[in-house]
């Protein structure tokens, strides 16, 4: 079984325009339609939830959720057979709005909520169930933005916890909260480049820096780098290998960006968890993730559509 | 049809020592009227209601009363709740937990909740863990 924690997750609101007006003059105002829209729940863990029980792999999803938008999220993933576990808080989960221009789907608008704050006392009960949860638990996945409350250092004690109970890790996250989880030694590393191009504070601009960072961490205890080249290109750093993924797909083809990158990793992981060798591994997760780019769904959950993109997708040594 | 096809995979659950203030919390935001109480291991040990909050809030006379009117006021029911409040709930849980298995049939736990006039039964796997539970409205969707 995986668990998948996302302690910030969110309602994903997406709204297709024909062209999005931005009002720049003083008392008059724009209205966009949106010609179409939908509504789905999000953030990085939950997503890589959905894509493994759309593959028929046992997952449980953690994090806090609250008010109304908390019960969309929780309604939404059972339906999508989901197994959640999470603990209720007082403020309201976040919304998320991604707003895709015709004939720019490729480069989408996207304005992201903070999120709620979240307690120490509802902190303490999240560690509790988690540190029940992970027993069972073959992969943790440490995943996504982090809470206003939730302390910078949070994804490294989990990391320890669930590798003290013997599961394996899996972190995808950015900054300072990646930074600290990797004194934990996650067996699985991925940086969140959105907002910086950075892993340790170091530049992810050239293949070599790419190659460069990835082999400190690896240095530093993690079995797996996996860093994101560009739309199509990922490079995964092992102890005794680097590997280009790269998959041969026009970006005008892509319909919806948001949420591919976790049916990456969620694709890598299902592989994974099934003892496939890394290179099959890295090539799932690449097909789950052009997939899920070419879809307007945010998650592709269509088995023969993931398994005809194996083909448009290499992975060599480097 | 089995258990496991038509449960809700939800592990909304409380630890024996949390406070009914806590509970109450968790209970109204959850929207659930009833949680299942486990153990460190996630094991099920018993399960606690709006119900037994009522009950253990109210004068222990409450039940020969033919009518709430004849209770002098709420203030009763409110300053026993807030004497209760940072109890553990394990005084007010109920041990002798009804629940049904992922492997059993559906018939079973439509059995369980129509017989007993429960609201839902907490499913467990082999070794007695929460899994899920089966509402009422579950049973009505499956066989709708």
């Amino acid at each position: 079984m995986i668990v998948t924690v996302t302690l910030n997750p969110a309602i994903d609101k997406v709204y297709w325009v024909d062209s999005l007006k931005i009002c720049q003059i003083t008392q008059e105002e724009f209205l966009t339609r949106a010609t179409r829209s939908s509504t789905s729940a999000g953030g990085k863990g939950v997503n890589i939830s959905r894509f493994l029980s759309a593959f028929g792999m046992d997952n449980v999803a953690m994090g806090f959720v609250g008010g109304y938008t908390g019960h969309v999220v929780v309604r939404y993933l059972q339906n999508k057979g989901v197994t959640t576990n999470f603990v209720w808080i007082h403020e309201e989960t976040r919304v998320n709005v991604t707003i895709l221009e015709s004939g720019r789907d490729h480069s989408p608008n996207l304005i992201n909520e903070l999120g709620p704050h979240v307690s120490p006392e509802e902190l303490g009960r999240f560690l509790r169930k988690y540190r029940r949860m992970v027993k069972q638990a073959l992969w943790v996945v440490l995943a996504g933005s982090l809470p206003p409350g939730i302390d910078s250092g949070i994804y490294g004690e989990l990391a320890q916890i669930a590798r003290d109970a013997g599961a394996r890790v899996a972190v995808s996250a950015g900054g300072e909260t990646l930074t600290k989880a990797l004194g934990a030694c996650p067996y699985l590393v991925k940086p969140d480049t959105r907002e910086h191009q950075l892993l340790e504070g170091k530049p992810l601009t050239s293949t070599e820096s790419i190659i460069a960072a990835g082999q400190h961490v690896i240095a530093c205890g993690a079995e797996m780098v996996i860093i994101s080249h560009d739309v199509t290109g990922d490079i995964a750093i092992t102890p005794d290998a680097v590997w280009e993924i790269d998959a041969k797909v026009p970006t005008s083809e892509f319909k919806n960006l948001v949420g591919a990158d976790d049916a990456f990793l969620g694709g890598i992981l299902f592989r994974l968890a099934q003892e496939a060798p890394v290179e099959e591994s890295l090539r799932f997760g690449m097909a789950a993730g052009i997939a899920s780019a070419e879809s307007e769904k945010k998650i592709c959950e269509d088995h023969a559509k993931v398994e005809a993109e194996m083909a448009k997708v290499t992975v060599k040594k480097l | 049809m089995k258990v496991r096809e038509i449960m809700t995979k939800d592990l909304t659950a409380v630890e024996r020592d949390v406070p009914v203030r806590e509970l109450i919390f968790i209970l109204d935001n959850a929207e659930m009227p009833n949680v299942p109480v486990v153990d460190d291991e996630g094991v099920l040990i018993g399960f606690i209601s709006e119900k037994d909050l009522i009950r253990a809030a109210l004068p222990g006379y409450f039940e020969m009363l033919h009518s709430a009117s004849f209770i002098p006021d709420m203030n009763q029911l409110a300053s026993k709740l807030a004497e209760i409040a940072d109890e553990p709930l394990e005084k007010y849980m109920r041990s002798d937990v009804l629940s049904v298995t992922e492997q059993d049939d559906d018939l079973r736990a439509a059995d369980l909740i129509i017989r007993k006039g429960v609201k839902n039964v907490p499913v467990v796997d082999g070794e007695g863990r929460l899994v899920g539970r089966v509402r009422r409205i579950d049973l009505l969707r499956h066989f709708l």
